[in-house]
Formats: C-alpha cells, sequence, structure tokens
C-alpha cells in the first residue's frame, strides 16, 4: 500500500485500492495471492443479525451465576466402545503440525485437556508432543494421508474424515515451502522445503456410494472403539450432510466460508461455500427429515468468535462448536508484541494474515526455532483455557437468561432475526413482528 | 509357504469385523498363515492386521483387502477391487489377476504385485515401497506420488505421474502420455538389471525395455515459471 493517498480520496468502489494492489500483485507474481487467517468480507451475513430473547414473565430464567447449567456432550453414546466426551461444547479445530509450530500444538492441547475438549490434528499426522499434551485427541484422515498409520489411528480419541473444509471447499491444502522444515518433511513424506500442495479428495474412494464402505474401514481399523465423523466445507451443505448420515457417521463436521486456514488462493476464501450461519440452518433441517438429529452429532465451525456465536450455532441445530482462529488469537496471534517483525512482513497486529510466510512473530504459525520459542506453551495454555472458560460463561449466560438448564436446551424460539435475510435462512422469527406475516400482506 | 500352522476361516459364514478380529488373533497367536475362502469380493477384509502373518484369499476380494496394515504378506488367487494394500507399512502382496482403480494408494513400505494390470489413480501418493504390475495401468498412475517407485510392464494411460514430488516409474509399454512436472530419464544399467531381476523373481515376463519418468522439479517450487505445466493438468 506503499504511495496509497493518507487520507480519503475519491476512491473507486469497483477499482478500489485493495483491487489495484491484487491486480498488480498478481501482474508481479504470475499467479494468484495467497494468505492464511479467512474471508476478510464485510457483507456476510453473521451471528450479529440474530439476538437472544431471554425469559421475561412468559419464560422464567435461570439464577444466572448459582443454577446448574449443563455443558456436556457425548459423541458416539451407544454406537462405540468409548465415546467421545466433551465437558463443554466445543472442540479445538484441526490444524496440522506444519501449519502450526510445536508450541502451540502443545499449547493447545494443554488448554483442551484443562478444560475437557479435545484438540485435533490437521492435516500432517500425529505429532508425539500433541498426543502427549492432549488428553482428547481427534485425528484428521485427510486426501493426503500424511503420517497417517494405523498405531496412530489407534491411539485417536475420534477419527475425522476430512472431505473438505469452508476456507477453500473443493481444493486441497497449501503449506510453503517456508513451514515445510525436516521434521515436518519427514513426517509428510516431503521434499525439506517443497512447496506442498495436497489432493482434494481422498486417493481410494469416490463420491457418496464408496464412503460407507470407507467408514466400515476406518471402524474396523479402531476395532470400533471410538468415534468417526466426516468433515466438509459449507457449500452444498443440505445433500451433502444426507449423503453423510446415510454413511453411518457418529457426527458430521462442517465450517461455512468464515472458516480460517493458514494458506489458501485469496480469491477462493471471499467466493466460495456459504456462511455459516445459513448453513446450520440447513444441515440441521436434513438431520431432521432424516431422523437422525439426536444420533448424529452436528459439529459447527467458521467464524465463531465468542459465547453467543456459540450459543446461537447450538440454538440453531449444533451440538459443538469448533474454534480455530479464536483459539489462535488467544494463544496469542495478532498480539502487538515484535511488532517491528510484523511490520518487517508489511503488516500490523490486528490486520496480519501472513501465516503462509512461516514468520509468525508470536510463534504460533512458524516452523522457524527463533520464533517458535517466543510462545510459551505453559502461558498460551492458560490464556486459551481461560478464553474457554469465558466462552463456556457466555453460552451458559444466555441459556440460563432463557431459562434453560442445558445449553442444548436452546433453539430458534429463544432468537429473534434483526434482517429478513438471517430469518428468512434460518426461520429464525424477525424482530417486530411478533410472529405475524410482514404487514404487507396482512392490510 | 511354511508355518507352524494354518488357520483356514469361511468368510462366507462370518461377518468381516469377524474375520478381521480371526486373523489378528491368529496373528498374536503366532499361527503363520490364515487361508481365507470364499472371499466373494466382500469389502474390508484385512484390516489392520499389524502382526507378522501370512493372508492367502481364495477368491476375489473386494475395496481395501489388507489395508492399513504392517509387516503383513498376502496372496491374492483372484482379483482385487478398488485401494488393494491401502496404507500398508511393511510387507508384501501378490494380486494374481487384476486389481481395479487406486491399486497400492498412499504405501507407506512394502511391496504390491499385482500380475494382471491395475485401474487408473494407482500409486496414488505413493509414500514410500513399490507397485509392481504386470500388465497395464490406467490414467493418473502416480499422481501426487511423493516417493517409492512403480514398475508397470504393460501400457499405460494418460498423466501418469502427474504432479509427483519423488520416485521413480518405470514404464516397459506404450505411455498415453506423461503428467505435469514430470521428465523421462535414463536408466543405468544396474538399475535394469535389477528391474528384470525384480520381476524375474515374481515370474512375471519382463518387455523388452523401460522408459523411466520421474519428476522434473517444476511443481516443487510456486511460481510463475509453472504455469506451463499447470495449464495442461488434467
Amino acid at each position: 500500500m506503499e504511495g496509497r493517498p493518507l487520507k480519503d480520496a475519491n476512491f473507486s468502489g469497483i477499482w478500489s485500492p485493495e483491487t489495484i494492489e491484487a491486480i498488480q500483485e498478481k501482474a508481479d507474481l504470475g499467479r494468484y495471492q495467497i494468505r492464511g487467517q479467512a474471508t476478510k468480507r464485510r457483507d456476510l451475513p453473521s451471528f450479529d443479525d440474530l439476538v437472544f430473547v431471554p425469559a421475561g414473565l412468559s419464560r422464567m430464567p435461570l439464577e444466572g451465576y448459582r443454577e446448574r447449567c449443563d455443558t456436556k456432550v457425548t459423541i458416539g453414546e451407544g454406537r462405540v466402545k468409548r465415546p467421545l466426551v466433551l465437558d463443554r461444547p466445543i472442540m479445538i479445530a484441526g490444524m496440522s503440525f506444519g501449519a502450526l509450530s510445536v508450541n502451540a500444538k502443545r499449547a493447545l492441547g494443554r488448554a483442551a485437556t484443562k478444560c475437557g475438549i479435545s484438540t485435533c490434528t490437521g492435516d500432517g499426522g500425529m505429532h508425539p508432543e500433541e498426543r502427549a499434551n492432549s488428553a482428547k485427541l481427534v485425528y484428521q484422515y485427510l486426501p493426503s494421508r500424511y503420517g497417517l498409520t494405523p498405531y496412530d489411528m489407534r491411539k485417536a480419541d475420534m477419527i475425522e474424515v476430512v472431505c473438505g473444509q469452508g476456507a477453500k471447499p473443493g481444493t486441497g491444502g497449501v503449506l510453503l515451502g517456508t513451514k515445510v522444515s525436516a521434521e515436518v518433511a519427514r513426517m509428510r513424506d516431503l521434499p525439506e522445503g517443497v512447496d506442498q500442495r495436497t489432493p482434494s479428495r481422498h486417493p481410494d474412494w469416490m463420491g457418496a456410494d464408496d464412503l460407507p464402505v470407507k467408514i466400515q474401514q476406518i471402524r474396523e481399523a479402531v476395532d470400533y472403539e471410538v468415534p468417526v465423523s466426516v468433515k466438509v466445507g459449507a457449500s452444498r451443505i443440505a445433500d451433502d450432510i444426507k449423503l453423510i448420515a446415510r454413511a453411518g457417521v457418529d457426527a458430521i463436521v462442517f465450517d461455512g466460508m468464515e472458516g480460517g486456514t493458514a494458506a489458501s488462493p485469496t480469491i477462493q476464501l471471499d467466493h466460495t461455500g456459504i456462511p455459516t450461519i445459513a448453513a446450520i440452518a440447513e444441515a440441521a433441517e436434513s438431520l431432521r427429515d432424516m431422523g437422525l438429529k439426536e444420533d448424529i452429532k452436528l459439529i459447527v465451525g467458521g467464524g465463531i468468535r465468542n459465547g453467543a456465536d456459540a450459543a446461537k450455532c447450538i440454538a440453531l441445530g449444533a451440538d459443538v462448536v469448533y474454534i480455530g482462529t479464536a483459539a489462535l488469537i488467544a494463544l496469542g496471534c495478532h498480539r502487538p508484541i515484535h511488532v517491528e517483525d510484523y511490520h518487517r512482513m508489511g503488516t500490523t497486529p490486528y490486520e496480519c494474515n501472513h501465516c503462509h510466510t512461516g514468520l509468525c512473530p508470536v510463534g504460533i504459525t512458524t516452523q522457524y526455532p527463533k520464533l517458535i520459542e517466543r510462545l510459551d506453551p505453559d502461558e498460551g495454555a492458560e490464556r486459551v483455557a481461560n478464553f474457554l472458560n469465558a466462552m463456556t460463561m457466555e453460552i451458559q449466560l444466555f441459556a440460563r437468561a432463557c431459562g434453560k438448564n442445558r445449553v442444548h436446551d436452546l433453539d430458534g424460539n429463544d432468537m429473534r432475526s434483526l434482517t429478513i435475510e438471517a430469518s428468512m435462512m434460518t426461520g429464525v422469527p424477525m424482530v417486530g413482528l411478533n410472529g405475524r406475516v410482514p404487514a404487507w400482506r396482512t392490510y | 509357504m511354511s508355518g507352524k500352522a494354518i488357520l483356514t476361516l469361511d468368510s462366507n459364514k462370518l461377518s468381516v469385523h469377524e474375520v478381521n478380529l480371526a486373523i489378528r488373533k491368529a496373528a498374536k497367536d503366532g499361527i503363520k498363515t490364515v487361508e481365507l475362502l470364499n472371499p466373494m469380493a466382500r469389502h474390508n477384509l484385512g484390516v489392520a492386521i499389524t502382526d507378522p502373518i501370512h493372508l492367502v484369499y481364495k477368491g476375489d476380494v473386494g475395496y481395501y483387502a489388507v489395508s492399513l496394515s504392517d509387516q503383513v504378506s498376502a496372496e491374492i488367487h483372484g482379483s482385487a477391487g478398488w485401494g488393494i494394500g491401502d496404507n500398508l507399512i511393511r510387507g508384501e502382496i501378490v494380486v494374481h489377476g487384476n486389481a481395479a482403480t487406486a491399486a497400492a494408494p498412499s504405501l507407506r513400505g512394502g511391496t504390491v504385485v499385482v500380475k494382471g494390470s491395475v485401474g487408473p489413480r494407482s500409486a496414488i501418493g505413493l509414500k514410500s515401497g513399490e507397485l509392481i504390475v504386470g500388465g497395464g495401468a490406467g490414467y493418473m498412475t502416480g499422481f501426487f506420488m511423493q516417493k517409492g517407485r512403480i514398475v508397470i510392464c504393460g501400457d499405460t494411460g494418460d498423466a501418469i505421474g502427474d504432479s509427483m514430488y519423488q520416485g521413480a516409474i518405470y514404464v516397459g509399454g506404450r505411455i498415453g502420455s506423461v503428467g505435469s512436472g514430470c521428465r523421462f530419464v535414463d536408466i543405468a544399467g544396474p538399475e535394469r538389471d535389477e528391474l528384470f531381476a525384480t520381476l524375474e523373481r515374481y515370474k512375471i515376463k519382463a518387455p523388452k525395455a523401460f522408459q523411466k519418468v520421474e519428476s522434473d522439479r517444476s511443481l516443487w517450487h510456486f511460481d510463475k515459471k509453472e504455469f506451463e505445466v499447470w495449464k495442461d493438468v488434467l
């Protein structure tokens, strides 16, 4: 942005400074832009379009600070020998060793363990330090099959078959060479320093008809001990959910287009998939249509920032929320320390999306030993655990205020939509209408 | 095959889970060989077998036979469905018939031998080990190959070795086309001798000569020079 006028000028809405910069960068590089984090679009329907309508006189609230409000979720109950029990309806989303440093993995594992929830390997195999630090660990089974062994599958607490992700549905992963260190390369059987790109579909099955056979293979490999889930990016979500449910899984995971990534083609972040709020409504309806809403848990991610977003997800039909970016921010991502290193990359704290460079100033998304040392796993774990505690209390706050002693008793009728779009997408009644059809049809 | 004991299972009378449990128990008990009667192309027969054992399948197998396994040898007296030997770590699998799509996907080691032909996308994402094919191979065999070796005595489809990182593909017949990021290289004398010796060991008729394909490394780094190879990716 060097050379851009400091004061607001008469910028074009079409040829904005960002658009001009993008074209010029592509002209320099000869390829599309790549970056980390998530879409930066500001025009998406969001959880802020919904509000809770807590108890007043028509319903009685629970005491906000005293009365019990259950948060526990069990995945695979009555279906596998060792269901995954989560003390709170939150899981740490899949982020690979490679995308993240080993200290970040340690910190997330310790925080999740403190809070009785799970963390997840991501694409790159199960790092021994992650297993050692995570009491509950979800093992991702991906198209790349990096580091996959039956031994690690048996060590897992859930297997998640990944068919896509919200940040870039329909596309494989990217890990630029600066992050393919000797250890990352060894775990993935790749040449050190290569710009790694992974396949978008699994090597040995194709389509929904084959999925039940793959699920059976995985269940055989783990001897029906632990739950099996399938993850997709939210796009044709209503149909995808039905096809996954039919394959006989214990949980379905998806993230909306707000989902995070360590590296993705920038243009894809902004132009693929559908927003999380829209996807949940479709997904929950699919499971209800099949009569499987109680049997198959719905795990939802993509842009979830706080307990309000999480509570709204649950009220719309999610059983658990996945958090990735929020957990990293709690860990120290965007923290205004080592600011000179942000500047060296041409960015600043709060604006940074340079996970793909491997030069993370706070030691989270890097493989350089000197940067990794900047992240103290114990301090990081405490910060993430604090955030998880705060987020859980926020979820309970809404449930109690709505008179519910289980957070999973929240439902669509506990909310109102602030926008027509949100109301139409979610079925949550529009504010100000008290359930009436719009006035122009009444009068 | 010598061994102190042979266990015979009739897969027609057992569930898939019972077959897998019986094989695992036999391996733990030190039984050398399990003979599986009537596999009848059922899927997932022989999954996650990780103690040493020899498996003899008396007929065709379905998807993912001898998959997610380690230290296992197997002979399949018939043809195999998709993903034979999926993710094998160590061991040897010999298929006497043909193998369908994605034979030997993402091997971590060991050897898969198919005396007939294999379908498309075979040895996809190969991480180590080798696939040896007496007949031909379908399109995109060796796609995203990372390490290891593929030997194909017959003809191939298009885009062989597309986007491969490392490893080597040897083809004795006509190559439909090589994929993006590949090149032909010469074969050294000792390398050729070792190839023929390997085929002789498995009693596979060797072709007169082989062509060798490997990565040209043009896709290793994501810069603008790669557009020339990207534009033709299938």
